[in-house]
């Protein structure tokens, strides 16, 4: 059992949860927002690669919730 | 001929380390001057630097002296070789070091990265995203059956408590907060 989640488990976690696309959108711009080093943390918790990781952070900052 | 200091000054060896050599055999003088101080020629001389080159090499005294020896060719192969895998050998045990060096660090930058969160910070966030409690609540539950040793994972970079921690789960595996 792994002891990380990948990015379409966290995916799949927040769906059961009820988040839709906006909703997730939203977290993703309220974490760069308000904590981009957490952010960073976390999606390296998820082992993306550093190219995806940028990419995610650089729409996150452009997104208006 | 020169003296013990000064044979010792210019290799950049201590007089003991040459009495000693010639203690064991290694590295006899040619000879004994009136003074009964000990007299190296040329051909210590040219000894001596072999034996610096062995040691160089990484060779203890005891096969320094065995490749010295005349004839000891075979010999000289022999322990080079030997000592060639040994070399290999430690540089494979330190290159396996270096690795889990450099994972280390990386796994406690990322730690670090992940601890600037805490509990307070995390539910802030689901909320601003529009999370209710019952919503979290559910988070935890799906997290819990989906992936419980990324669960655990995730609440320990939260700074949480063991004992919260095991409650949360505990009622994550149940299906509900009550």
């Amino acid at each position: 059992m792994s002891r990380h989640a990948t990015k379409q488990e966290w995916i799949e976690l927040f769906q059961k949860t009820g988040l839709d696309r906006d909703q997730m959108n939203r977290w993703h711009h309220a974490f760069e927002q308000f904590y981009p080093e957490a952010h960073q943390g976390f999606l390296e918790w998820l082992q993306l690669p550093a190219k995806e990781i940028t990419e995610i952070r650089a729409a996150s900052k452009k997104e208006k919730p | 001929m020169e003296s013990v200091g000064r044979l010792a000054r210019r290799f950049g060896l201590s007089r003991t380390a040459l009495l000693y050599y010639d203690r064991i055999g290694l590295l006899r003088p040619a000879a004994r001057s009136t003074g009964n101080y000990r007299e190296y020629g040329e051909e210590e001389v040219r000894r001596l630097e072999e034996i610096c080159r062995y040691r160089r090499a990484g060779l203890p005294l005891s096969q320094v002296r065995e490749v010295l020896e005349r004839g000891a060719a075979d010999r000289t192969a022999e322990v080079l070789s030997l000592r060639l895998e040994a070399l290999n050998q430690e540089i494979s045990r330190l290159r396996e070091q270096q690795r889990i060096v450099v994972r280390l660090l990386q796994g406690r930058a990322r730690m670090r990265r992940v601890r600037a969160m805490d509990k307070a910070r995390w539910v802030e966030l689901l909320r601003r995203s529009g999370l209710s409690d019952e919503d979290m609540e559910r988070w935890h539950v799906e997290f819990e059956r989906l992936q419980p040793a990324a669960h655990q994972d995730f609440l320990e970079s939260l700074g949480i408590s063991p004992e919260e921690i095991r409650r949360i789960r505990a009622w994550s595996r149940k299906g509900a907060h009550i």
